[in-house]
């Protein structure tokens, strides 16, 4: 067994790398990743998944329901890490079966695969308690900034992790994009990764916080019939039925994060689509609380006042 | 969350559990019980947002989940849930909040049609509960029927919720946490209602909160605290305490505190820095026949 095999054994056991062999494993994703496309092609039979934040156990579940990798060839929408107990070995095993199987295994990022955002929301945090230093945050987030942008499945369905950008009529617009780095704060790269469809708006809206665009039906129409796309396939927003059509079917967001924080009761899905592009959703629950290992720590009684 | 106690420290203070797998307990003529169910479908979402007449709800608003204190020979009840909250988010209806990306903002190229939303997406809300009187399983709205003899209402008193009492540890036989709603801000910070609840031999005692923290911008910490000491005088008397704290980064900054955003995700503690802006204590008096 090769040391990647074995790493990927230990990984699925939810056991994390030692820092030396996330060192080697993130140089060896760099050389994969910087060939990558800022639209990376994609052929069927393919399965969409949508955020994970860090539920490693839940994640096992998607396998289990979706197929082991490289039996099913995945395409992860990004958002691998923050908030769930498990960024680190969430992200680490993805990581190893994408060196392994570079081809049945595509990530693209999510806007939390930035420096800043998962220093707020808990990677971080996670990394400096798992192995008592920055080291592994900065491995890992300087191969998030050799992620691909989007991908495009058998030409016909875009797939992101937000939305579209104002900025982005065509496909070739966006691989004009310089990726390698940090996700900016706005410009067409950030939009990418952070932009909402919107239904209370039919053209472009700018959120009431006076940063991120929403989109309505006309600009994902206009996009699709430029693109010659079918529909637009993205993550980023939690929905309580683990997937959701807009707009006349034009845009599907997935959310693959069963019961998320630990606490939303929602079920998970992933969108399976065979050689034809034939659709479906397999819907999932969180994994059960004793196979999820340690954690899921209970706030004890406390004298608050 | 809810914990398991002694069976014997319960029975000595004259209290029981709720049957059923429920969570509370009765005690000294009170029902207190918390419920617990999953964040909105997208159906009750929608719903919602027609009965609230807004077209934006928090991300995670958990519907079904409610702390109920009914004391049970008057039919007073309080209770803590997240409808009547965002109700009072409506109308409350704050300018919306800029993040610190939206000054680069301003200088991008505008698409030809772009509507700019304006509603109060940190869902801020001066909620500070809901009463009602239930007499034979009908319930009667306590503002609704100011004039008639159900009434019950908060009056504004000098009395002073007893944190002394409060410090000392009596065995807690009943704890409890629920969220009301949560929007992580399109990680631009969190946005967060919940009601803790605790019930001691001598008192129960709960602390609703909204924590509000637009990261880099603001920090708002609006806490209502009620208190209810068994047995105590012939009327039985809810004391309640809200108080509304509120801080910019920029004025914490120039303060000498800390700029690491991490620092500031644990109300409780930093709620000290923050600047009281309202402060209000009422008493409900409730009536012994309804």
């Amino acid at each position: 067994m090769s040391d990647l095999d074995r790493q990927i054994e230990q990984l699925k056991r939810c056991e994390p790398l030692s820092e030396s062999e996330v060192k080697a494993l993130c140089l060896k994703a760099m050389e994969i990743l910087v060939e990558e496309s800022n639209v990376q092609r994609v052929d069927a039979p393919v399965t969409l998944c949508g955020d994970i934040h860090g539920q490693f156990y839940d994640m096992m579940e998607l396998f289990k329901v979706g197929g082991d990798c490289p039996k099913t060839n995945y395409l992860f929408l990004g958002d691998f890490v923050d908030r769930g107990y498990y960024s680190v070995e969430t992200f680490l095993l993805l990581l190893a079966l994408k060196v392994r199987y570079p081809d049945r295994i595509t990530l693209i990022r999510g806007n939390h695969e930035s420096r800043q955002i998962t220093q707020v929301y808990g990677f971080y945090d996670e990394c400096v308690r798992k192995y008592g230093s920055v080291n592994v945050w900065r491995y890992c987030t300087d191969i998030f900034d050799y992620m691909s942008l989007s991908a495009v499945v058998e030409n016909k369905i875009f797939c992101v992790h937000g939305g579209l950008s104002p900025a982005i009529m065509t496909l070739d617009q966006i691989r004009t994009i310089d990726r390698k780095q940090e996700v900016p704060h706005d410009g067409a790269m950030c939009d990418l990764l952070w932009s909402d469809p919107e239904d209370i708006v039919d053209g472009w809206g700018l959120s009431p916080r006076g940063a991120g665009f929403l989109f309505g039906g006309s600009v994902v129409t206009s996009f699709n019939h430029t693109n010659n796309i079918d529909y637009i396939g993205r993550a980023h927003q939690l929905v309580m039925e683990g997937y959701k059509w807009m707009f006349d079917s034009q845009i599907v967001t997935v959310w693959s994060a069963p019961n998320y924080c630990y606490r939303c009761g929602n079920v998970a899905s992933i969108l399976e689509l065979d050689e034809n592009l034939n659709k479906e959703f397999r819907v999932f629950d969180a994994a059960q609380q004793d196979s999820r290992g340690p954690p899921a720590k209970k706030p004890a009684p406390d004298y608050f006042l | 969350m809810e914990t398991v106690v002694d069976k014997v420290i319960l029975k000595s203070a004259g209290a029981e559990l709720l049957p059923d797998g429920r969570r509370g307990l009765r005690i000294h003529g009170w029902e207190i019980e918390t419920l617990r169910g999953t964040i909105l479908t997208s159906l009750a979402h929608e719903e919602w947002e027609e009965r609230l007449k807004t077209s934006h709800l928090p991300e995670m608003v958990f519907g079904e989940n409610a702390l109920v204190l009914k004391h049970l020979s008057s039919g007073a009840k309080i209770h803590f849930n997240a409808f009547d909250a965002l109700a009072g988010w409506k109308e409350e209806g704050l300018p919306p909040v800029e993040v610190p990306a939206a000054a680069q903002w301003k200088f991008r190229s505008k698409p030809l049609q772009q509507v700019i939303l304006d509603y109060d997406y940190t869902f801020t809300t001066p909620y500070r509960g809901s009463e009602v009187i239930e007499k034979d399983k009908e319930a009667v709205e306590v503002k609704a029927n100011l004039e008639g003899e159900a009434s019950i209402q908060w009056e504004n008193c000098e009395e002073q919720i007893d944190l002394a009492a409060l410090s000392l540890k009596e065995p807690i036989l009943f704890y409890d946490e629920v969220v009301l709603y949560e929007d992580e801000l399109a990680d631009n910070g969190i946005s967060l209602l919940t009601v803790k609840v605790r019930v001691m031999p001598s008192s129960w005692f709960l602390l609703l909160r909204f924590w509000l923290r637009v990261d880099g911008v603001l920090m708002r910490l609006r806490e209502t605290r009620m208190h209810y000491v068994f047995g105590k005088g012939e009327t039985p008397t809810v004391l309640r305490e809200s108080c509304w704290r509120e801080a910019t980064f920029q004025s914490l900054f120039a303060k000498g505190y800390p700029v690491d955003i991490a620092v500031y995700s644990d109300p409780s503690t930093i709620s000290q820095r923050l600047p009281v802006i309202k402060k209000t204590t009422q008493k409900l008096k409730i009536p012994h026949k309804v």
